[in-house]
């Protein structure tokens, strides 16, 4: 496979001057400027293959900006290598620009007072796009995103999820190999958010657009991306799949099972008048009763989830049961504030 | 081959320019009246400020030799020149509120020049009330200097003096602008040759000492713009005894300051830092 962005060692340093007030001072931080460094990103190395979907997540002021303004040449490396499509971003930031597509989620790329066609029109100009070429992309999106009703409205008074969807066409006009997102689904209801991620998984697998994308919607990881990457502090801890992720850290599972009416009322209590469970497996904890259901956590590796069924079955009257997976939340929340330094 | 694709490029970027003017428009005629209000609100002041400059002559009936009707000709012709400048490089006049609305991320993601989408982003229609207040003041001028002997020539060094004029004040904007990549804070810095070299150029130089004759001349060329074509066209001997063909080295001054000042702008955005996020 092709690879489309390639990072090695990559490092950023911001020097952030602090102004002083007025003119002599504004002419002294010239000559003499208290300066105070910050690693934003540290040695992040990166290989994205052409058609991929990864999501890049991490806290905020993690560095994933940062990261993916260098990756479109907006800021220069303070140290490190990057190739994307081929070109080196930095000394060929605009013709770079023409290959790839970005959508930030809080900030429209979109005229504001001007019906949403006339943006679009517009960007065949900006993009030198041929005529023929712009107009049978604008027609295939148009009917992909369902722009007809709202196309001749101008902007502003568009809602938020039809706001994205003119966004996401004006970002994919012009045919880019490589498209970043930035929380595309940030403050959109279910029912957008479903149709955005329906749309970028189209044109991922039919177009083979490779997306870049931030969140922290954790849904759009899961929904959207087989592969993640999560920094921290300017570092990359993970970089790999959810389910990976999932069996590794992921923490307890819960077996909620509902019983017949009678089962859970006599269970024996201990010192503290909690209920519990005799002769549990090793690894298997009772987390919660309301009768009739009752909730027992445990390892992923302690117990294989049959067996406690079984184990379970044995005893009680087993009316249905269920599992919850650890959230993936959780194990992200986990992970940030326990740094867990998951690269290795 | 490779020269017509130069040009070809320089004639897509003129023509993107003027779509991008024509989106700034049309959206700004969303809210007719408000414009038109503003319009006319930008006309009072700037009338104001031309008929202030000429509060001088009340007392007193000439300056170095200058009459009313000289000054008030050289006024206009500078608040025209700088109202073009305003017109089209304001969005290098608010670069610094660009860079910390981190618009600029915007604008580098574009496959254009960057000042192309910079300069053409605060276009503004109610600065047409400083032209339209600079050709009145040219108006009123020439009813005052009733007489004066116009060619040709003197046609040509005046059109051609307050494009340059827009220029050296659209380029030192754009050195305003270019500062902001160090994040210093330099806007006082850009407000004294802004604003203060359209103050100083709308009366004869020759008041100031001879030291900010030269840096008007020669280190920022303000006075290259209008300045010294309104001599010309006045018949009136050019500051520091040049002689009467500098006049017309106007584009030349203006087109080299640019050049220097369009450098340093290529030079600035490598070191650009964007804002946090």
């Amino acid at each position: 496979m092709e690879t489309m962005i390639e990072a090695n060692e990559l490092s950023k340093s911001f020097h952030i001057a602090r102004r002083r007030p007025g003119l002599l001072g504004g002419l002294r931080s010239v000559v003499d400027p208290q300066v105070r460094v910050v690693e934003a990103v540290q040695a992040l190395s990166l290989r994205i293959e052409r058609g991929e979907m990864i999501g890049l997540i991490g806290p905020n002021g993690a560095g994933k900006s940062t990261t993916i303004k260098m990756l479109t040449g907006i800021l220069m490396p303070s140290a490190g290598l990057v190739r994307v499509a081929g070109l080196d971003p930095q000394r060929q930031r605009r013709e770079l620009a023409g290959r790839i597509g970005v959508v930030f989620g809080q900030r429209s790329q979109l005229w504001w007072d001007l019906p949403l066609i006339d943006s679009l029109r517009l960007l065949r100009h900006l993009y030198r796009v041929p005529e023929e070429r712009h107009e049978a992309n604008l027609e295939h999106l148009r009917e992909m995103l369902d722009l007809s009703e709202f196309i001749d409205t101008p902007v502003r008074q568009l809602s938020l999820g039809q706001r994205m969807r003119g966004d996401l066409t004006a970002a994919l006009l012009h045919d880019p190999e490589l498209l970043y997102l930035d929380e595309p689904t940030i403050g959109l209801d279910v029912v957008a958010k479903a149709r955005i991620r329906a749309f970028l998984r189209t044109i991922n697998a039919e177009q083979g657009v490779t997306i870049l994308l931030t969140t922290h919607d954790m849904d759009d990881i899961e929904m959207l991306c087989k592969r993640m990457l999560i920094v921290d502090h300017g570092r990359k801890l993970y970089d790999g799949t959810i389910d990976d992720i999932r069996l590794r850290f992921g923490g307890k599972r819960t077996l909620i099972a509902e019983c017949g009416p009678a089962d859970l009322v006599s269970l024996p209590r201990d010192e503290q008048g909690l209920p519990t469970l005799p002769a549990l497996p090793a690894g298997v904890c009772l987390a919660k009763v309301e009768a009739p259901r009752i909730w027992l956590s445990f390892e992923r590796d302690a117990i294989p989830a049959h067996e406690l069924v079984a184990w379970f079955g044995a005893r009680y009257t087993l009316r249905d049961v269920t599992f919850q997976e650890p959230e993936i939340e959780d194990v992200i929340r986990r992970i940030y504030e326990e740094g867990l330094l998951l690269s290795d | 081959m490779s020269k017509s694709t130069a040009l070809n490029n320089i004639l897509s970027d003129a023509r993107l320019y003027r779509r991008l003017i024509a989106m700034q428009i049309r959206s700004q005629l969303q809210y007719k009246a408000n414009v038109l209000v503003d319009i006319v609100t930008y006309f009072c002041v700037t009338g104001l400020e031309f008929l202030t400059t000429l509060l001088y002559f009340v007392p007193f009936p000439t300056l170095l030799g200058w009459h009313v009707g000289e000054v008030a000709l050289l006024a206009a012709v500078t608040s025209f020149s700088f109202g073009l400048a305003e017109l089209f490089g304001a969005g290098l006049d608010v670069f610094e509120e660009i860079i910390r609305r981190g618009e600029f991320d915007r604008v580098l993601l574009r496959p254009v020049h960057a000042l192309i989408l910079v300069a053409s982003g605060e276009f503004r229609l109610r600065r047409l009330g400083r032209l339209t207040q600079g050709v009145l003041g040219f108006v009123f001028a020439l009813i005052l200097l009733h007489g004066i002997r116009m060619t040709m020539l003197k046609l040509l060094a005046l059109l051609l003096g307050i494009a340059s004029g827009s220029l050296i004040f659209i380029s030192i904007l754009l050195l305003g602008a270019t500062m902001c990549f160090w994040t210093v804070q330099t806007t006082e810095l850009t407000n004294i040759l802004y604003y203060g070299g359209r103050e100083m150029l709308s009366y004869p130089i020759s008041i100031y000492n001879q030291a900010i004759q030269s840096i008007l001349l020669f280190v920022f060329p303000l006075a290259f713009g209008t300045y010294l074509p309104t001599c010309y066209l006045l018949e009136r001997p050019l500051p520091l005894g040049l002689p009467t063909w500098v006049a017309f080295l106007s584009p030349a001054v203006a087109l080299a300051f640019a050049g220097v000042a369009v450098w340093m702008w290529g030079f600035g955005v490598h070191h650009y830092e964007s804002t946090g996020s």
